[in-house]
């Protein structure tokens, strides 16, 4: 039976297909997943726990790995064994967490000589790390041969501020009435029985909220309230005390006052 | 308007076009409605991004070609009217007769396209609009004129015949003018997602021009001109294999046999300098943010361009095989054969060095066993210096093998010839040492050097030889006595295979690189300006992506195969038109 030129030539061509994904399969297979935010401010967290971490971020959202090695010299940029120690050195008159601070924000203030000036300032888009993020990247730098004595009050306020991804969700308007959401705060909703807001003084048992805005997305916020568990829990804190039932105790009106009002906390 | 066909294209484009202006109308009012909207909506059963994934590649599927094939299709009326040789304008129209057909798909599939945005990336699209809302309607004036102009080239070829030809003409150079104008403001959309400019920290409009003229631009610019060439030379060429195949005659087999050969040439032709416009892609992305840059090439991506390179050798192999091969039809060719297999060691060993990844996925006793996660002797292979230094060797090697197809049965009357034949051989031999030596150079030097200089210089070598040895080449073989015809249709079968080849790994090669150009931007619809927050952020890995890739392509070549059968029914039961004739098996002398 004499095969159709159609169907000789479809098969062919399906055959080529094949073997490129074939290959393509056969490969090593990864993937790319968006960072999780992470949140430390008003937490209880132990050095060791912040250098975890650091690590942790260095290593994927802060894509530092892409450029920076430890115990590896690399082309691009320094090997960083032993950076704790070495960068109360680099500049005189500042302390080591001074220009781990300052490397991070402004890379181009000193660059170490014989590597180029590539260096994205971390706090801006597309790394964009949050002050928390921040903070626990200068103390795993500590880590690395030096002694971790950076606190949050160290790391500038206006870190993680600004700039594409973040401006854009504080433009977000939710319909709400912060005023009122501050009453479902203090009042129907409980949230005071946990968490400190500005001038709202709460119990320390979950984070304290002073600055939720500025450190998280609203899409987190929103979520948080009604998904506590899935959300995620704040390092330092204990999992699975925060209620999950908002959803159904607070009204559409009560919720997105509530949010409106978590928005106003910078 | 009578043709009940035509009727029926015009109504398709014009629908199409209306879909685009009413919906570009309406779309300041849906971006403020968007932002009281979810940001998206889910496509059922899909979902929202392979819906996405699947319309835009197969919409740039369809314009490449369209855009691709009428470039090259106005080259060859132009040869045909100016050395007056019918085939090559029965060729020409027989290419945009191909774009004709496949002109309504594309309109259709980019109006589904934006139906996709709005609906299920309604806040994505608010905030692109809110850059680039005046760029809509240069597009639909752009488009409006090009459906215009392309309708009229092609049912006023008999029309503006004979001495009216140079408005013809004009006509085929104003369609590939707005063509190419269309590309350029549609790209500058892609590439703002790619590399952001004219906007501020918050992203919010500056300057229309900045967020057009972005880093990409331009490269994109020129490396999808060229793309598109290729692509549509490799289509058309695979129809004529098509064609060839199926022929019932040798007259038939003739002319599909030039056909695929002159497709194949201009895509060819495009290909060699594709790699150059590439390398100037990938350095400016560089330039936009380095992160970017090496994440593309060193980080979650880098074995994306292992299979690239894979497919590129294919398509230098299949290249140079399908000209050898073209070599036996032609009397006197027999002189070159000895050529053969040195060039097709060079073009294997550089496949393979190509091919070569720096880094494998090791157990922990495979790296001790090896001596560290890179290849003590093949990890020298898999850096920029050798994969750039082969690639240059392997476009030489291509460019050698065009140009003894070229003289295959020619001898040169001129007195210098042989001065001529000398300074061409020694041109190609400096410059093959020349580009080992800079390759070479190229582990000894840091980094930036290597990029900016080294690399830069190695394109330079390559391309003053093409300009030389062309330089030379032409008047040397002006007049040359010919050592016989070349026997059209008289071509192995299994070269038209390897047309096919070409044209499925070049359409698949698109695919991969779509992918790419979307996954550097990793969990951003705008790199640094707006993050993706859908459920579809991951990137996904290389296999995944294979999958829809060839899923893509299948359903694209199925159209395609489609169009053409309904573009060539209304040819069913009219007599053979007299224009092919010159076409005929033994036509007298290799065209271009």
């Amino acid at each position: 039976m004499r095969v159709p030129i159609a169907v000789r030539v479809a098969l062919f061509a399906l055959v080529v297909m094949g073997v490129y994904t074939y290959f393509a399969n056969s490969i090593p297979q990864i993937e790319s997943r968006p960072p999780q935010e992470l949140s430390l401010e008003g937490g209880n967290v132990t050095p060791a726990q912040l250098v975890r971490a650091g690590q942790e971020i260095f290593r994927t959202k802060g894509t530092c790995e892409v450029c920076h090695r430890v115990g590896q010299a690399g082309a691009r940029a320094p090997d960083l064994a032993g950076i704790g120690a070495r960068a109360a050195q680099r500049k005189p008159g500042m302390s080591a967490k001074q220009y781990l601070i300052e490397s991070l924000l402004q890379p181009n203030a000193y660059v170490v000589e014989g590597y180029p000036p590539i260096m994205p300032a971390v706090d801006r888009p597309p790394i964009g790390l949050n002050r928390s993020e921040v903070w626990a990247v200068v103390a795993y730098l500590q880590s690395l041969g030096g002694t971790v004595d950076v606190t949050l009050n160290d790391i500038p306020p206006t870190v993680g501020a600004g700039g594409g991804a973040t401006a854009a969700a504080a433009e977000v308007k939710v319909p709400g009435d912060p005023k009122a959401g501050r009453a479902v705060f203090t009042g129907k909703g409980g949230c005071v029985a946990c968490h400190k807001a500005g001038d709202i003084a709460g119990a320390p048992v979950g984070p304290d909220l002073s600055q939720i805005a500025r450190i998280q997305t609203p899409e987190y916020i929103m979520r948080k309230i009604l998904d506590p568990k899935g959300a995620g829990t704040v390092a330092g804190f204990p999992a699975g005390v925060m209620p999950q039932t908002f959803g159904q105790t607070l009204t559409a009106r009560e919720y997105t006052d509530l949010v409106a009002f978590l928005l106003t906390l910078k | 308007m009578n043709d009940p066909r035509m009727v029926c294209r015009w109504g398709g484009a014009l629908l199409a076009l209306a879909a685009l202006v009413v919906l570009a109308g309406v779309l300041p009012a849906g971006a403020q409605e968007a932002a009281r909207e979810p940001a998206y909506r889910a496509f059922p059963v899909f979902g929202s991004r392979l819906a996405v994934w699947a319309v835009a590649q197969l919409h740039l599927n369809f314009a490449a070609f369209i855009l691709g094939c009428p470039i090259f299709a106005v080259i060859i009326e132009i040869i045909g009217w100016r050395t007056g040789d019918a085939r090559y304008d029965w060729l020409a129209r027989e290419f945009v007769k191909l774009t004709f057909a496949a002109y309504s798909t594309t309109a259709l599939l980019g109006a589904l396209l934006l139906f996709l945005f709005v609906g299920y990336y309604p806040r994505f699209w608010a905030y692109m609009t809110s850059i680039f809302f005046p760029t809509y309607w240069v597009y639909a004036l752009l488009f409006f004129a090009e459906t215009f102009v392309v309708y009229l080239w092609y049912y006023g070829w008999d029309w503006l015949a004979g001495a009216r030809k140079w408005i013809h003409v004009g006509l085929g150079v104003l369609a590939n003018l707005l063509g190419t104008a269309i590309l350029f403001v549609a790209n500058a959309w892609v590439t703002f997602m790619v590399s952001p400019g004219g906007v501020d920290e918050a992203g919010r409009l500056v300057s229309l021009w900045g967020a057009i003229n972005n880093f990409t631009w331009m490269p994109i610019n020129i490396h999808r001109l060229l793309a598109n060439i290729v692509f549509g030379g490799t289509i058309a060429a695979a129809y004529a294999a098509f064609r060839f195949l199926a022929a019932a005659s040798d007259e038939e087999r003739a002319r599909y046999d030039w056909m695929g050969y002159v497709g194949n040439f201009v895509a060819i032709s495009a290909f060699i300098v594709l790699p150059f416009a590439g390398y100037w892609l990938g350095f400016e992305i560089y330039q936009f943010n380095q992160t970017m840059g090496i994440t593309m090439m060193g980080g979650f991506m880098s074995w994306l361009w292992i299979v690239q390179a894979i497919l590129i050798g294919v398509l230098f192999l299949g290249s140079n095989y399908y000209l050898w091969l073209g070599m036996e039809r032609i009397p006197g060719a027999e002189r070159y054969r000895k050529y053969m297999p040195p060039m097709l060691l060079v073009l294997t060993v550089g496949f393979i060095i190509w091919a070569t990844p720096r880094t494998m996925v090791l157990t922990f006793e495979e790296a001790r066993a090896m001596g560290g996660t890179h290849h003590p002797f093949l990890g020298l292979f898999g850096v920029m210096s050798a994969k750039n230094t082969v690639v240059n060797l392997m476009i030489l090697t291509t460019f050698l093998s065009y140009v003894l197809y070229r003289r295959a049965n020619k001898e040169s009357v001129k007195p210098w010839a042989p001065v001529g034949k000398l300074v061409q051989g020694v041109t190609f031999a400096v410059a093959a040492a020349a580009v080992v030596a800079i390759g070479v150079l190229g582990y000894y030097v840091e980094s930036g050097v290597r990029v900016l200089r080294l690399s830069p210089l190695q394109v330079l070598v390559v391309l003053v030889t093409i300009i030389v040895v062309m330089a030379i080449d032409i008047p040397m073989f002006r007049g040359a006595r010919s050592t016989g015809a070349i026997r059209w249709g008289a071509i192995a079968p299994r070269s038209q295979y390897v047309l096919i080849l070409l044209a499925v790994t070049f359409t698949w090669l698109m695919g991969l690189m779509g992918f790419a150009r979307s996954g550097i931007r990793q969990h951003w619809h705008v790199y640094g300006v707006l993050r993706d927050t859908s459920p579809d952020a991951v990137t996904p890995a290389l296999g995944y992506a294979a999958n829809v890739i060839t899923v893509i392509t299948v359903v694209f070549f199925a159209l395609v195969m489609f169009i053409f059968w309904l573009g060539g029914l209304g040819e069913r039961g009219k007599a053979k038109a007299p224009a092919p004739a010159p076409a005929l098996a033994g036509g007298s002398h290799p065209p271009a």
